[in-house]
């Protein structure tokens, strides 16, 4: 692993006071984030906080209207997010799934990881109508990675089905190997294990490691699960009414006392009950 | 009371409502211009017959229908939902192929047969024109706006305009028009047709690239209003266009190669041989792409455009794309029937074209290349029957009525429309089941 701790260094994404409003609503006052190469950061924070304001602003969903966003790809090149469009930082290597799971649901499940893995495939029109070697080369190698990426998931054996036929564990599923068919650097996970039982909980967990591990792709999750959150992050910020309450280890914010009176005290004690 | 709740009983008092509807509003032939002989204050039968319900046969014949739709989904939702449900499991990719290929074949050959021998069965040069005047050109129509509303989901109410352009590019470039041909060099006529499609094309990129960024009902305005000013200006420049005559004089198409010559001519049998050829090509590209990354990016879009763009895919680019590509097929519908007719003029390319375009995709099934040309078959061909041979005292006025009612029983049977494609089909039925993956509910990420 010292490959790895070489990169780790590395930044990922650096963002620097970002401010998003909505009209006079304020949705992220001064936040900044810093989110080093190779490492799986959590972002948690009470209902209505901000979590998801910050990937939308991280994917150019939403434009803040102060402040900077800085994604760095394995390249070593530097782009600035606000402005840009969000199929541009996709194929930068910003990857993400939603909250409400979001899967072409009119597609079969090996569809939709097809089209994650041909987005850098140059196929055009003229290309699949004259289907000539070079398309069929490109329509090879985005088989061979969904069908890589369906046995990475797990879903391999559903790989005909029609995605909206999946479990919402396997939807989750779906949509990490989506999201990872696009070759991206980092996969921003928005409330991944929301409505999955206990044990797919586990599961998923396990797979979220074996992104960073085996595939090398650094994770940002929302969650609010608190165990998975305290299990599988190795930094996590907390935000609160918008703003960054704390940064640190899992360790250093159970410790902490304002987090504990702003969201964990109450969060864990809901947790047990 | 509580037997009205049935699904059953609900479903024969819509039906039976929904025939009171359509004998009310189709009416007695000729009535809104015949007043009652008795006028408003008569006896109340004689009002009510008035507006048709007693007065004309038809009443019984909408009750038959419906009576027969009723009896006919009675029986489709007894027996049939335990073997449609299960089929959701779709077969492993080889086996799927061989099934296809073995079935498919026969089917296209068939298919061809029947259609290479269609001039020889149909002999009546009156119907053969109407073959390829009414239906040929129309299905083009109907599968170029169906890459545009049935691929990729949007809204284009102004479609016709294509069809204008490639009617109009035709005249111009065969020198026709009042406005002097490109370069002051006349075209053979059936080398127009790459310029005339290209023509199209350019005009669907120019028009996409700023109104494709509008959604749903905006871009169906926009797209409403372009079709309008085409209309407008083509009825309006009598300099350039030829005004409300248009042009009466399109060349028929010639192919002059040197060594062989052929020349179209008045019939309408090597127009429709040509037609054949074109809405095959069509047909052909059109699947390769549904089946490529860019149909696949089309049903992304449709489906959920914020998560489209989160893998990738720039929607604006697929969407121009597919207007482009729909614009082609409604560039040469316009090359063909110019060349058939050999007149042209602005009443041909009114927006009550683009809807009656667009009834036949939803007709056929928004999505199914097959689904959207047999709809065209059969609408139009059943149009042109009517408005011909006049069965049950119908009138050609009416036939909206008609096409309205059809629509409505059609939405509440068959969503997806006659011959349904898979993936819209899979839509319909999710959004049902689930209430999930919509087209509308983009941009919905709520905050927690």
């Amino acid at each position: 692993m010292s490959v790895e701790t070489a990169v780790q260094s590395e930044t990922i994404f650096d963002v620097k006071n970002i401010t998003l409003r909505f009209g006079g609503v304020v949705s992220l006052r001064d936040v900044s984030l810093h989110m080093k190469r190779g490492e799986i950061l959590a972002v948690i924070g009470p209902n209505g906080a901000g979590k998801t304001s910050l990937f939308n602003s991280l994917t150019g969903v939403y434009e803040p209207q102060e402040g900077h966003i800085d994604f760095t790809d394995r390249h070593g090149r530097t782009i600035s997010v606000i402005g840009k469009k969000t199929h541009r930082i996709a194929r930068a290597g910003v990857s993400r799934t939603f909250q409400a799971s979001r899967v072409f649901s009119a597609l079969t499940v090996f569809e939709n990881v097809k089209i994650g893995a041909e987005s850098h495939a140059g196929i055009g029109a003229v290309g699949a109508i004259v289907r000539g070697p070079a398309t069929r080369r490109g329509e090879r190698v985005s088989d061979d990675l969904t069908l890589e990426l369906l046995d990475f998931v797990g879903l391999r054996k559903d790989a005909n089905l029609i995605a909206s036929a999946l479990s919402y564990g396997g939807r989750r599923r779906l949509e990490i190997a989506r999201a990872i068919a696009t070759d991206p650097d980092v996969i921003l996970l928005d409330e991944p294990a929301a409505g999955t039982n206990p044990s797919e909980k586990l599961e998923l967990a396990a797979l979220i490691r074996r992104v960073r591990d085996e595939r090398s792709i650094s994770v940002l999750l929302i969650e609010h699960d608190m165990k998975l959150v305290m299990s599988l992050a190795e930094r996590i910020y907390v935000l609160n009414f918008g703003g960054v309450l704390a940064e640190g280890t899992p360790a250093e914010i159970r410790a902490n006392q304002s987090v504990v009176e702003a969201y964990l005290g109450t969060s864990t004690t809901e947790e047990k009950g | 009371m509580t037997f009205v709740r049935l699904p059953q009983v609900k479903r024969l008092v819509s039906i039976v409502l929904v025939t009171a509807v359509v004998t009310l509003m189709t009416g007695e032939s000729g009535n809104a211009t015949t007043p009652p002989t008795t006028g408003p204050h008569g006896a109340f039968f004689e009002r009510v017959s008035y507006f048709g319900l007693f007065g004309a046969r038809r009443w019984m014949v909408f009750l038959t229908i419906g009576l027969l739709v009723y009896g006919f989904t009675f029986l489709y939702e007894r027996y049939m939902p335990p073997v449609r449900r299960k089929v959701r499991t779709v077969t492993a990719l080889p086996m799927r192929l061989v099934q296809k290929r073995t079935s498919r074949f026969a089917m296209y050959a068939v298919a061809i047969v029947i259609l290479l021998a269609i001039p020889h069965i149909v002999t009546q040069t009156y119907w053969m024109y109407l073959i390829v005047e009414q239906v040929g050109v129309w299905i083009l129509l109907a599968e170029g706006l169906n890459v545009v509303v049935g691929f990729a989901g949007l809204l284009d109410l102004g479609y016709v305009a294509f069809y204008a352009i490639g009617a109009y590019t035709t005249a111009w470039m065969t020198g026709v028009l009042p406005a002097p041909p490109f370069l002051h060099h006349v075209i053979p006529t059936l080398w127009v047709i790459p310029i005339a499609v290209l023509a199209a094309m350019a005009v669907g990129v120019m028009l996409g690239i700023p109104t494709l960024r509008l959604r749903g009902d905006y871009l169906a305005i926009v797209t409403l209003g372009f079709a309008l000013i085409v209309d407008d200006y083509v009825g309006n420049q009598n300099g350039i266009t030829g005004g409300g005559e248009g042009s009466l004089q399109v060349p028929h198409f010639a192919i002059d190669l040197g060594f062989w010559h052929y020349h179209w001519g008045i019939g309408p049998v090597p127009y429709y041989y040509l037609c054949l050829i074109f809405v095959a090509l069509f047909m052909v590209i059109f699947t390769l792409l549904e089946h490529s990354r860019v149909g696949r990016s089309w049903v992304a879009i449709r489906e959920d455009e914020v998560a489209a763009e989160s893998i990738g895919i720039n929607p604006l680019k697929y969407k121009v794309m597919a207007f482009a590509i729909g614009a082609a097929s409604g560039g040469f519908a316009g090359v063909l029937s110019a060349g058939l007719i050999g007149n042209i003029n602005p009443t041909m390319f009114q927006y009550q074209a683009s809807i009656n375009i667009l009834i036949l995709v939803i007709f056929g099934g928004m999505g199914s290349i097959w689904g959207v040309a047999l709809g065209a078959v059969f609408v139009q061909l059943i149009t042109s029957y009517m408005d011909n041979y006049q069965p049950w005292g119908f009138q050609i006025n009416d036939l909206y009525m008609y096409i309205g009612a059809l629509l409505i029983v059609m939405m509440i049977f068959r969503p997806a429309g006659l011959m349904p494609s898979r993936r819209r089909k899979r839509e319909i039925q999710s959004f049902e089941e689930t209430g999930e993956g919509h087209l509308d509910d983009v941009l919905t990420v709520d905050d927690s």
